[in-house]
């Protein structure tokens, strides 16, 4: 039997709570594998622009820990670590630079120390609902050859299994939209971040512009089912992301809930005319 | 402009880390005394602040739980103003505020809500000098007209407020010329601009200058090259002290005197001017 509850959009469906819940955790259980893929042919690569950008607002500094949560198939982890990996080797070599007079021996041990120090204690905690989304991310590490600082957490965002103020930033990168009840996430989002803790979510909005609106609906309805098809197998799943970003509140609107949910100096950056947009909270 | 939109439900909700202005026992300089706002002001809620009094309670936020507590610029100012003892370290940049947001007990995040060149830093800590220097003058003034202290001649006057102002520099003046040139930012020019031409005002309120007429823009302008020249002479002097550039300063006070109310004056302040921008523009190429 069917669970009851309040009627909720699945796409431009009509389904209960639970029903929704459900049926996307089919959709990525089923995308899994071709999520970065798939990403890539229907953005056109652009997605990776994207996520840089969102890394270069953070501007983390080493020493952050980082929740990314509907972070599936690793995507943010992997720059974030790119990130502070970075910065901690200009941070190194401005402190080596500092001290002139040092004997060959001291240089050689200060560079033992700080080496083993490479992320200079910063940590991201991915957390997504879905196990294949994990299992595909957890390959892409190993793949990749990222092992520190990093860890993997089964937890649906509506109910973190985190405790409170634990987190300098919290980001939902294309995943806030498949979140059932948007508030429990952002209030969750809120409860396990440290005081001055940021809270980043980068997500598909709404084009304000009509003639690019007009080339963006085109473009979603005609072309992405398609390619789903052709390169997942899977139309219905795509046409379902397309239709869920229709549905998503504009960029307005997730700003006053974000700001309903007790976070402050709450601002949004449009990327490529409101296709996709970066909202940036703070508890304060 | 972006309004934002305040529910009654978020006066209950208490605030992580803003806090109530009964519990501040830390003494802070009010930093607008000359009216200075180089955060671009939030929408709907600019708190009303006096130049001399206690710590203004916050009314913007709907309700009277929040009326105590402290509004976010305000909150922004302390991190700021912790973030000033990393400066020697870390220069004026993010990891400095980072690492003074720290020190209050805030996540290293809080960092981004500034910019992440460190402008506001910089701007923050020459608001503060300026306010720091109104104060000493002010003082100085009360001095005088209780009879305990000697009105000085004008030269000796300027002289000793510039060097006072300058003085303030000197546990950052390794990183100084950094922030000189993000100062010249495009972005950040009517800020800095604006700081500069009203400590440059208030220097000359407290020397007694009544004048009305053309003399107003001269001593602003003749002042203000006097200023940024000492500051870059300032920059390269390494003698002990900085003796060398207090007689540079001293030097140049003279020469604004000797000078009158010609129109020499006018030119020379075009030379002077013309001057500090060579330097700051050679300063910056270094």
């Amino acid at each position: 039997g069917l669970a009851a509850g309040p009627e909720m959009h699945f796409g431009f469906q009509t389904v209960t709570e639970e029903e929704r819940r459900e049926k996307i955790y089919q959709v990525f259980e089923s995308v899994a594998k071709k999520y970065d893929v798939m990403n890539d042919s229907m953005t056109l690569g652009i997605h990776r622009v994207w996520k840089d950008i969102l890394m270069h607002k953070m501007n983390p500094c080493p020493g952050t820990l980082l929740l990314d949560v509907a972070g599936g198939t690793g995507d943010i982890a992997f720059r974030f670590i790119n990130y502070v990996n970075s910065v901690r080797q200009r941070q190194l070599q401005r402190k080596l630079k500092h001290h002139q007079n040092l004997s060959w021996q001291e240089i050689f041990e200060s560079y033992q120390k700080d080496r083993l120090n490479s992320l200079g204690d910063s940590q991201v905690v991915v957390c997504d609902i879905n196990r294949e989304m994990l299992k595909v991310g957890k390959q892409k590490a190993q793949h990749l050859g990222y092992s520190e600082g990093l860890s993997w957490v089964l937890g649906n965002a509506e109910e973190l299994p985190f405790d409170d103020d634990k987190f300098d930033v919290y980001t939902i990168a294309f995943g806030i939209r498949n979140v059932t009840r948007i508030d429990l996430a952002l209030q969750e989002a809120y409860r396990v971040l440290k005081p001055g803790g940021r809270f980043l979510c980068l997500e598909f909005s709404h084009v304000s512009n009509p003639l690019l609106s007009r080339l963006y609906d085109l473009y979603s309805f005609q072309v992405i089912p398609v390619l789903g098809e052709v390169i997942a197998g899977d139309w219905k799943s795509y046409q379902y992301l397309v239709e869920s970003i229709r549905q998503f509140p504009p960029q307005e609107e997730l700003k006053a809930m974000i700001e309903d949910a007790g976070f402050f100096k709450v601002d949004y950056e449009n990327l490529n005319f409101g296709i996709v947009a970066i909202h940036s909270g703070f508890k304060l | 402009v972006r309004c934002q939109h305040y529910p009654p439900l978020r006066a209950l909700q208490a605030s992580a880390a803003l806090r109530r202005a009964s519990d501040e026992h830390k003494k802070e300089p009010l930093t607008s005394s000359s009216q200075q706002h180089f955060d671009s002001p939030p929408a709907g809620h600019q708190p009303e602040q006096e130049p001399q009094g206690p710590r203004p309670s916050y009314t913007g936020q709907g309700g009277q739980e929040s009326e105590d507590y402290e509004s976010e610029e305000q909150l922004q100012h302390r991190i700021l103003t912790a973030a000033l003892e990393f400066v020697p370290e870390h220069g004026w940049t993010a990891e400095a505020i980072a690492e003074g947001a720290k020190t209050l007990g805030l996540s290293v995040a809080a960092a981004g809500m500034f910019h992440s060149d460190g402008s506001e830093l910089i701007l923050h800590f020459v608001s503060e000098c300026n306010t720091k220097l109104s104060k000493l003058l002010e003082k100085e003034q009360k001095l005088v007209q209780l009879g305990e202290a000697e009105k000085k001649p004008i030269d000796e006057f300027l002289r000793d407020a510039v060097e006072a102002r300058l003085r303030m520099l000197i546990p950052y003046i390794e990183k100084w010329p950094q922030a000189l040139s993000i100062l010249l930012l495009p972005r950040n020019i009517p800020s800095s601009l604006n700081l500069l031409t009203s400590m440059i005002d208030d220097i000359w309120h407290y020397a007694g200058d009544q004048s009305t007429d053309f003399n107003w823009y001269t001593r602003r302008a003749v002042l203000t090259g006097i200023y940024n020249t000492t500051e870059l002479v300032m920059m390269q002097d390494s003698s002990p002290g900085f003796k060398d550039t207090w007689r540079f300063l001293q030097n140049r006070v003279a020469d604004a005197m000797t000078m009158g109310n010609t129109a020499s004056q006018v030119q020379s302040t075009g030379e002077a001017v013309v001057q500090g921008l060579m330097g700051a523009a050679v300063t910056v190429s270094n």
